[in-house]
């Protein structure tokens, strides 16, 4: 499974974060730097190091970045499983998601874009009505002015 | 917990960096990793994340399987020079944030300093009511069981392992 929209926005990138999981069976991450062949529709990873250079299984790459006021967000997750192949350890993706679920972009919702951030709303509110219909929940009301105090503090 | 024991440079990153690429485990054992905003509470040796009960995937993951990790590798924001990448795998509990407690303020405090412009969302009233999922939290208390450490974010070279050990 191929997204070459996903895939352009992805070599935007010069690294990303390869994970799979390892004996133990906990999660195993490094950052690397990935070629994509549109062509093949595989990511391959050449020189890897250990604990990486072995790895086999279900695994993801991400691709993220952000201001230094953690404005201007961007990610991208590739999900797929890797294996050893002629040139490196090769990724074959299964899925390709976005953190807004968009197919064309990894740009996150940001206030210069209204129409994202309405978006953004629906699908927060709606999401957040399914979680306290599943658990059967009233949260508690959020107390702002405390909030806002607390962010007063030194 | 008490205390982790760990090198300056390592404290630094897990005090410092503004975000970490954190992973869970599906059902299927996929991995899934997002950029995440970390806190380190120190004081109890853990690293803490939340997330809003609209987008409730890790929560839900961790729940069925505690085991995840946190790479630090990005050092935008946090002014450190030359830091080292940092990989923390380890087992989480998942808590609703249905009461404030003096960890949850600290990690509040901290992530709107990181972020100013989320202050705007929060003092104006129709923002805050319309976003008042964002603020309904769930948070995940990691607690680590293993520390890999790549001296100048060098991923040429294989880690070195630190494991983890507490303040006695």
């Amino acid at each position: 499974m191929w997204n070459k929209q996903l895939a352009a926005a992805a070599r935007a990138y010069s690294t990303g974060i390869l994970t799979t999981v390892d004996a133990g069976g906990y999660p195993v991450s490094v950052r690397c730097s990935p070629e994509l062949d549109d062509s093949q529709e595989v990511i391959t990873f050449r020189d890897l190091a250990p604990p990486a250079a072995g790895w086999e299984g279900p695994a993801c790459l991400l691709f993220h970045r952000h201001d230094a006021r953690l404005e201007q967000q961007y990610e991208l997750l590739i999900k797929g499983r890797v294996a050893p192949g002629p040139a490196g350890l090769v990724l074959r993706p299964e899925g390709w998601l976005t953190g807004t679920g968009s197919a064309q972009t990894d740009r996150m919702p940001h206030a210069g874009a209204p129409g994202d951030l309405i978006r953004f709303l629906l699908l927060g509110r709606r999401k957040a009505r399914e979680y306290l219909a599943k658990h059967q929940e009233r949260w508690p009301p959020l107390d702002f002015a405390e909030m806002l105090r607390q962010l007063d503090k030194p | 917990m008490p205390p982790l024991r760990l090198p300056p440079e390592v404290e630094a990153v897990l005090g410092g960096f503004f975000t970490c690429e954190f992973t869970t485990l599906t059902r299927q054992s996929q991995p899934l990793t997002w950029p995440t905003l970390p806190y380190y509470d120190q004081a109890a040796g853990r690293l803490i994340i939340t997330v809003s009960i609209a987008f409730p995937v890790k929560a839900e993951n961790a729940r069925r399987n505690p085991h995840v990790a946190m790479l630090f590798s990005d050092p935008t924001g946090s002014g450190l020079s030359d830091p080292p990448a940092v990989l923390v795998q380890g087992e989480a509990t998942v808590q609703e944030l249905l009461e404030a407690t003096p960890w949850s303020w600290e990690l509040f405090r901290v992530s709107s300093r990181r972020q100013p412009d989320s202050r705007k969302y929060l003092a104006n009233p129709l923002t805050r009511r319309l976003f008042s999922f964002y603020f309904q939290r769930i948070a995940l208390l990691v607690q680590p069981r293993e520390i890999y450490v790549w001296p100048h974010r060098d991923f040429t070279r294989p880690p070195d392992r630190l494991g983890v050990q507490y303040v006695e």
